[in-house]
């Protein structure tokens, strides 16, 4: 399992989060991407699943997109500061079949943008468009006038049926590769300067090759 | 589709998102434990919080307020924020600072590093090397004008090429570092078992003949907040240091977690929790406890009425005998000269460790300092500032006077590192934090977590109680070797999507 991600070390490495309220689809989004799965009997939310990983090429360049879902820290609004860190994009997704998701959407905007750096694209996703015909309560107009307010880009999606759900991850990713700085730190991998904590050498110490 | 609260009987309440707290709900997160976690805060790390200046601004404010139902004042008090009104304008954005409350940086031996790695947490955490100590020398006419700082030698190669002290004391310290390695083995043991519980500076001028100025660089590589510890102790912390020297990476011996400090691990062990399925509330404490048959019923501040087995929480008592107050300052320089690579090959450091040993402080009133005050120096690599400014953490043990003579370090310091100008100091951020209760405590089916160590680098002692609390809610299911030892969580599906 962790071998094949080993392999890819060498591959720029995207960090992309998916936010919004509780039930709006986050996770169904990310299984129908990364696995092309959909449980339609699945509705707790998701116990288990730290991040996903995608290897996606865009104008022709491999790269590794590693998704980061809520983990339900949505439901009370906590989320925290680490949990933005480092991140190359965020997807804020709100179901359309519900005005009361769609209405929180401006405060999770306020809250990825004061947690991320200048120039991370938002992407606004209204997902389970499948409900568009019988349940729809914010429309496509709603929803692109947020995103355009907060200078994002916008579409609506389906887990159950398929609809757009390549689209917003591959728009998102086109977004970031196309800005230098965001790619510059995706590229340099590890920050310049940390310290990697996971192999110690095991001669270490003051004394290891001295003083005998 | 979200459980109510009251209708779920938690296998555990944790309250407060603390270090162990938060290590607790790691250590459980793979468990099938149900967990309810809060924390009276709004913020994430209890003690260990890291705060934007907004924050710490409504920080200071509430802690000046009565305290509420449901939260207790905790560890803090006599907190203000000082901006001098010439440097204001060099402040940048509140977002762009990340003021750590207790900041400490951990030994590349120490249990909490492996126990982060073993149990995966640590990918989501940066770590910076912490780099080079010093001692600030008071002026002294005729020879020096100004406070002067000077490197500790700190690795073999250091000794050898310092020119700041004399080959007999290279000699001397050559000799005791030798010693230290094996220090715990016979023959050395006999030599200072004796001498155990007396200060480590008398062990070091009878045995190994110091003067005064080596004591002092000994006794300063120990952090001792009185400096006064014991040969016991100083022994152990000294022998820590170096057999951490080298683990990670030439030339530094500790790390620090970027973007805060311990914070950070506070909120990737909570997010790790919540992966696992715990629930979490910010925001909301507990106002009301009642144990009836095998249940206790908490009344939480939110309005919730929750049923758990069991209640692990912080320290609600404080012991307030030994104290410590803090100064936070930001200043307007990178001080590059701290941050110096001095081993080919090693990583920049992005803190590096002052001492003004005791005496070395005079406050404008007069009064000179009877305690060490030490200043953690971060640089703007560890995300807790812009860069072009650093922030500096100075500590001392609390005295009436303790904020007149931090003060006065500051100043001394910011002289003695100054080349073509003083630094100007941008933001300050003062207040005190007293000593909680040392030992965990049982009661019933609550288990109470000891109240933050005071210590400058981080005590292992801390991991203890953690375990200890792993250990009550898992019962008869605890498999000891398992403990905070796991998998990587991420899928294995790797697929390639093409897209042009």
């Amino acid at each position: 399992m962790h071998s094949s991600i080993a392999s890819d070390d060498s591959l720029p490495t995207l960090k992309v989060l998916l936010i919004g309220p509780s039930g709006a689809g986050k996770s169904a989004l990310l299984m129908r991407y990364c696995d092309d799965e959909y449980d339609p009997g699945s509705s707790a939310a998701t116990i288990g699943i730290d991040f996903k990983i995608k290897k996606l090429a865009v104008r022709g360049e491999a790269y590794r997109l590693t998704l980061f879902d809520t983990a339900g820290q949505e439901r009370f609004r906590t989320l925290s500061t680490s949990f933005y860190r480092g991140s190359h994009g965020v997807l804020l997704v709100y179901d359309i079949s519900s005005r009361a998701s769609f209405l929180t959407m401006e405060r999770w905007f306020e809250e990825a943008e004061t947690n991320t750096v200048d120039g991370v694209p938002l992407y606004l996703v209204g997902a389970k468009s499948d409900k568009a015909e019988n349940n729809r309560e914010v429309s496509p107009e709603e929803g692109r006038a947020l995103a355009d307010a907060h200078g994002a880009r916008f579409c609506e999606a389906s887990a159950k049926t398929r609809e757009n759900v390549r689209r917003p991850f591959v728009d998102i990713v086109d977004q970031i590769v196309r800005s230098p700085d965001l790619l510059a730190a995706a590229k340099s991998g590890r920050a310049l300067g940390t310290v990697a904590v996971s192999s110690n050498s095991a001669a270490g110490g003051y004394f290891a090759s001295c003083l005998c | 589709m979200a459980e109510s609260l009251s209708d779920t009987l938690w296998d555990v309440v944790i309250c407060g998102t603390g270090l162990p707290q938060s290590l607790l709900a790691l250590s459980l997160s793979r468990s099938d434990k149900k967990i309810l976690h809060i924390d009276p805060n709004e913020y994430y790390g209890g003690a260990e919080a890291a705060f934007s200046l907004q924050e710490a601004g409504t920080w200071v404010n509430r802690l000046s307020l009565p305290t509420e139902a449901g939260s207790t004042r905790g560890v803090f008090r006599a907190a203000s924020i000082t901006k001098p009104p010439t440097a204001s304008t060099s402040l940048s954005f509140p977002r762009a600072y990340s003021l750590a409350l207790a900041p400490q940086f951990i030994h590349a031996r120490s249990e909490l590093l492996s126990q982060l790695v073993s149990s995966r947490a640590y990918r989501q955490v940066e770590f910076l090397a912490v780099g080079s100590f010093f001692i600030i020398k008071p002026a002294s006419a005729p020879t020096s004008a100004k406070p002067t700082i000077v490197r500790i030698p700190s690795t073999r190669e250091d000794v050898f090429s310092t020119t700041a002290i004399s080959a007999k004391a290279k000699r001397v310290l050559m000799k005791f570092l030798k010693f230290v390695v094996a220090y715990d083995s016979d023959p050395q043991t006999e030599l200072w078992q004796q001498h155990a519980d007396t200060p480590l500076a008398d062990f070091l001028h009878e045995h190994f003949k110091m003067d005064a100025e080596l004591q002092t660089y000994i006794t300063t590589l120990t952090l001792s907040l009185d400096g006064r510890i014991s040969t016991k102790d100083g022994l152990a912390v000294i022998h820590r240091h170096l057999s951490s020297m080298g683990v990670f990476g030439l030339g530094f011996a500790a790390i620090y977690p970027k973007w805060g400090g311990l914070s950070e691990i506070a909120q990737v062990s909570c997010r790790a929790g919540a992966v696992g399925g715990a629930i979490y509330m910010l925001g909301t404490g507990i106002k009301n406890t009642t144990t009836t048959d095998g249940e206790i019923r908490l009344e939480l501040t939110s309005g919730d009425s929750v049923k758990t087995r069991m209640l692990v929480r912080g320290d609600e008592t404080v012991g307030g005998e030994v104290g410590i107050s803090r100064l936070v300052a930001v200043i307007d320089s990178t001080l590059k000269t701290l941050f110096e690579v001095v081993v080919e090959g090693a990583p920049a450091p992005g803190v590096a460790v002052i001492a003004l040993p005791a005496g070395a402080v005079t406050t404008a009133g007069g009064k000179v300092s009877d305690s060490p005050v030490y200043v953690l120096a971060h640089s703007s690599d560890t995300g807790e500032c812009p860069v072009n400014q650093s922030v500096l953490y100075l500590t001392t043990l609390s005295t009436t006077d303790s904020k007149d003579v931090l003060q006065a370090a500051l100043g001394s310091f910011l002289t003695a590192v100054s080349e073509d100008r003083v630094p100007d100091v941008l933001y300050e951020l003062y207040y005190e934090q007293d000593l909680g209760s040392v030992e965990s405590q049982t009661e019933d089916m609550i288990f109470h977590f000891p109240g933050p160590s005071l210590s400058l680098s981080f005590d292992d002692r801390t991991l203890g109680p953690v375990r200890e609390a792993w250990e009550k809610i898992s019962g008869g299911e605890a498999v000891e070797p398992d403990y905070m030892i796991f998998t990587d969580r991420e899928g294995a599906l790797d697929d390639d999507d093409v897209y042009d």
